[in-house]
């Protein structure tokens, strides 16, 4: 299993389709820095096809005011989080 | 685990360097080791030996420094990416005829060979890019 981290929001950059392209069946994506704004229900329909291995990092989400306001679908870790996920993967690629 | 960080983005122009040093402490803080931070493309920029932010803010070549100092963390500066933008050490600075260095231990200035060994023999490789 692959980590795939994305620091861009899908309203202002299409990397995350790269991302999504090169995402295996059981790999997981992190959202990070302004790729958090991705985590919005308003967004959050770019990366339905990831189900439930959608992450986004609670400490982004603070700094951009997100905190509490994202889908239901995805799941808030933190930065130990962040850490476990890159324990528990084989590699990371980071999309940016 | 053994970790090495991969930092590609500047000090206060992107985010990069901020996420790396926060994922750094938290990966010791879980028993991890920090075998070595390189920086690679604009991310050469966090080891300039002369900057001086407001001190109110965070110092990120400080910071950088406290994680060698406490962990023993390699600092590794890419060398071609770090000559073209004026971020020579001692040696360098003195091969290339100019005044003063601008980048000092522990940073080392080394090639992208030492990133390759890294990627090899590291659990994981993480990168933090603009």
């Amino acid at each position: 299993m692959i980590l795939h981290i994305l620091n861009r929001s899908p309203s202002s950059s299409l990397v995350y389709r790269d991302a999504l392209a090169g995402m295996g069946p059981e790999d997981r994506l992190l959202l990070v820095e302004d790729g958090v704004q991705g985590a919005l229900p308003s967004q959050v329909r770019h990366f339905e096809v990831v189900g439930d291995r959608l992450f986004a990092l609670r400490e982004d989400l603070v700094a951009h005011g997100l905190d509490g306001h994202c889908d239901a679908s995805v799941q808030v870790v933190d930065v130990d989080g962040f850490v476990a996920l890159t324990e528990e993967a084989d590699k990371t690629v980071s999309w940016f | 685990m053994r970790y090495a960080l991969l930092v590609q983005g500047a000090p206060y122009s992107s985010q990069a360097s901020h996420s790396a040093l926060r994922f750094s402490e938290a990966l010791l803080a879980r028993g991890n080791r920090l075998v070595c931070v390189f920086f690679y493309h604009d991310g050469v920029y966090n080891a300039a030996r002369l900057a001086a932010p407001p001190q109110d803010e965070p110092h990120l070549v400080d910071a950088w420094v406290r994680l060698n100092e406490k962990h023993g963390t390699q600092l590794q500066v890419c060398i071609a990416a770090a000559l073209r933008r004026g971020l020579l050490d001692e040696r360098e600075a003195s091969r290339h005829g100019k005044s003063g260095h601008s980048v000092e231990p522990p940073f080392e200035l080394t090639g992208l060979g030492q990133l390759i060994d890294l990627g090899l023999g590291v659990d994981r490789l993480v990168t933090f890019a603009p």
